[in-house]
């Protein structure tokens, strides 16, 4: 199977790899097992406003993503290839899209679409527009944890989606799956590429602990509590 | 299905060598070589729709369809058309090979096998009756419908023709010489639904075949051609793709990506970024060397040359067999 993590890239991570692959590896265990968690509260009251509660946050990650990746490309792009610059207007257009679905899906199940941000998303949504304005690859660091913390949430849904019939739900996550390996494929790529020196280093790593200690929480069942 | 392949060799990984045990003069033209294992222990498994690769001695190698029993595996059998027009691989055969010598040939490999259906209608054209040989003993044993159109210039030019009597009705024998050409037309018009169709032979009979099948619903049609006499014009860094599945061949122009040059044909295949990074395009490689120009597969996946990212990779060969 295709690893994206191993993407071809520069040097610019290779003093620091051992660590990157802790973090990823503990946020998604983390969100799987906060997942499998809410799975298992889902099945006491399944609810689709619940289920619908749970996504809310996401559907606000992914229009986030829209405006932190248009900022980026506009404050710092001109710092890196004309490939990659493409590559993350892509990545945008993309998250526009999976914010389009997954904005369907929750008017399906008779929520509402977040169009500011929710509060169990504030921590998430501050900390990646503090990352952006801090360094030029603190942000794409900080959403390469999120994005893989999003990777540990799949396999649970989908199980779930199968017990308790949520096929909508289901099939746009099949969707965003796909695009997430392309995502997190591209975050690797340009941290190493561009990471150059000590610094840049240590501020990839203080983004990436960050959002380790944040990504899973909002798919806990105690999140969607707050929610309702 | 004799096709050329480049520089005479053979993969060892995925070569042997056998014994050609016995030659048989099937018809005009047409001679059948048995061949077994030097020490008689089984030869490889194989299904209907097979081919080898046959490495010469002068350094030719050939392909060929086998049209034996699938179930016998002390021994294959092939069948060979002296081509009047060809490059010498098929007069070596006829001449240069007795009973006895040894051949180095590859292991089975099947671009062309059957899929379940409920019933099947089989065009073959001449030396084309090698691969659907086999297939109609197999659908015979699935106890499925299915019909043969074997057409060719004589009974005496037609190889195999006693061997096809055990399948009475369901051949239709059409020798040019006493039914003129076959009514393909009339042969394929108005399929049962689930009818699939196979059909192998010369140029203009598998395109006469694609022509009439040309509103089927995809994946019905299978084809299997004789390698063109004149192949056609590749541009620089353009290259041929041919889907295993159904026998399609698609050229890729130097300017068009290997991806969109599938998806125009049809082939729905998932993809994200289109630049070589996701791995989400990944495809099976089944013959011809992929050109890989993506960011993510490991040294030992491009290696192996079993796989490619088909949103940016190419070709390094001029064609490729892709398991689609």
């Amino acid at each position: 199977m295709v690893n994206v993590r191993n993407v071809r890239g520069g040097d610019g991570l290779a003093d620091i790899r051992a660590e990157v692959d802790d973090i990823l590896e503990s946020v998604i265990e983390n969100t799987r097992q906060a997942t499998e968690d809410f799975f298992e509260s889902y099945g006491e009251n399944p609810d689709p406003k619940i289920l619908s509660a749970w996504i809310e946050p996401r559907a606000w990650r992914e229009i986030d993503y829209v405006f932190l990746l248009n900022e980026q490309i506009r404050r710092y792009g001109m710092q890196f290839s004309r490939k990659h610059i493409t590559l993350l207007a892509k990545q945008s257009f993309q998250e526009a899209e999976h914010y389009e679905m997954v904005g369907e899906v929750i008017e399906s199940l008779g929520g509402t679409v977040p169009k500011s941000v929710p509060a169990q998303a504030k921590p998430w949504s501050d900390f990646l527009w503090d990352c952006l304005e801090r360094h030029p690859l603190a942000a794409i660091a900080a959403w390469n944890v999120s994005e893989t913390s999003a990777s540990g949430s799949f396999e649970p849904t989908f199980k779930a989606g199968e017990k308790f019939g949520f096929d909508a739900v289901v099939k746009v996550y099949k969707k965003i799956a796909i695009d997430e390996k392309f995502h997190v494929g591209l975050g690797v790529q340009i941290l190493s590429d561009y990471a150059k020196t000590d610094h840049d280093r240590e501020e990839i790593l203080r983004a990436m602990r960050g959002m380790r200690d944040l990504a899973w929480k909002t798919f806990t069942p105690a999140s969607v509590k707050a929610n309702i | 299905m004799p096709q050329d392949m480049s520089a005479g060799q053979l993969d060892p990984a995925n070569a042997l060598d056998v014994v050609v045990s016995a030659i048989t003069q099937e018809a005009d033209g047409i001679l059948s070589f048995d061949l077994r294992a030097p020490d008689d222990a089984p030869l490889p498994a194989w299904r209907a729709g097979a081919h080898i690769d046959v490495c010469l001695p002068n350094g030719m190698t050939r392909q060929y369809s086998l049209c034996g029993a699938p179930d016998d595996r002390a021994s294959w059998r092939i069948g060979v058309l002296r081509e009047v027009d060809g490059r010498g691989g098929s007069a070596f055969l006829h001449d240069g090979i007795a009973a006895g010598d040894s051949l180095r040939v590859s292991y089975p490999r099947n671009h062309f096998g059957l899929i379940d259906a409920d019933r099947y209608l089989f065009v073959a054209g001449g030396i084309g009756i090698t691969p659907i040989l086999p297939m109609l003993a197999e659908v015979q044993r699935r106890g499925k419908p299915y019909t043969l159109l074997y057409g060719g210039r004589s009974r005496q030019t037609m190889a195999f023709v006693t061997e096809l009597a055990q399948f009475g009705d369901n051949v239709i024998l059409a020798p040019q010489d006493e039914v003129g050409l076959p009514d393909i037309a009339g042969f394929l018009a108005d399929p049962a639904p689930g009818t699939v169709a196979y059909v192998c032979g010369p140029e203009p009979l598998v395109d006469a075949v694609e022509a009439l099948c040309a509103d089927w619903p995809i994946g019905r049609l299978h084809r299997e051609r004789f390698a063109p006499k004149t192949k056609p014009a590749i541009e620089p860094g353009g290259f041929e793709v041919e889907l295993s599945q159904s026998g399609q061949r698609l050229y890729v122009p130097p300017e068009e990506s290997l991806l969109s040059v599938l998806q125009d044909a049809g082939c729905d295949i998932d993809n994200s970024c289109t630049a070589g990074i996701c791995g989400t395009c990944l495809v099976k490689v089944l013959a011809g060397t992929p050109d890989h120009q993506d960011d993510v597969l490991s040294d030992d996946e491009r290696a192996s040359g079993e796989v490619m990212l088909v949103c940016v990779s190419r070709a390094a060969s001029d064609l490729l067999v892709l398991d689609l």
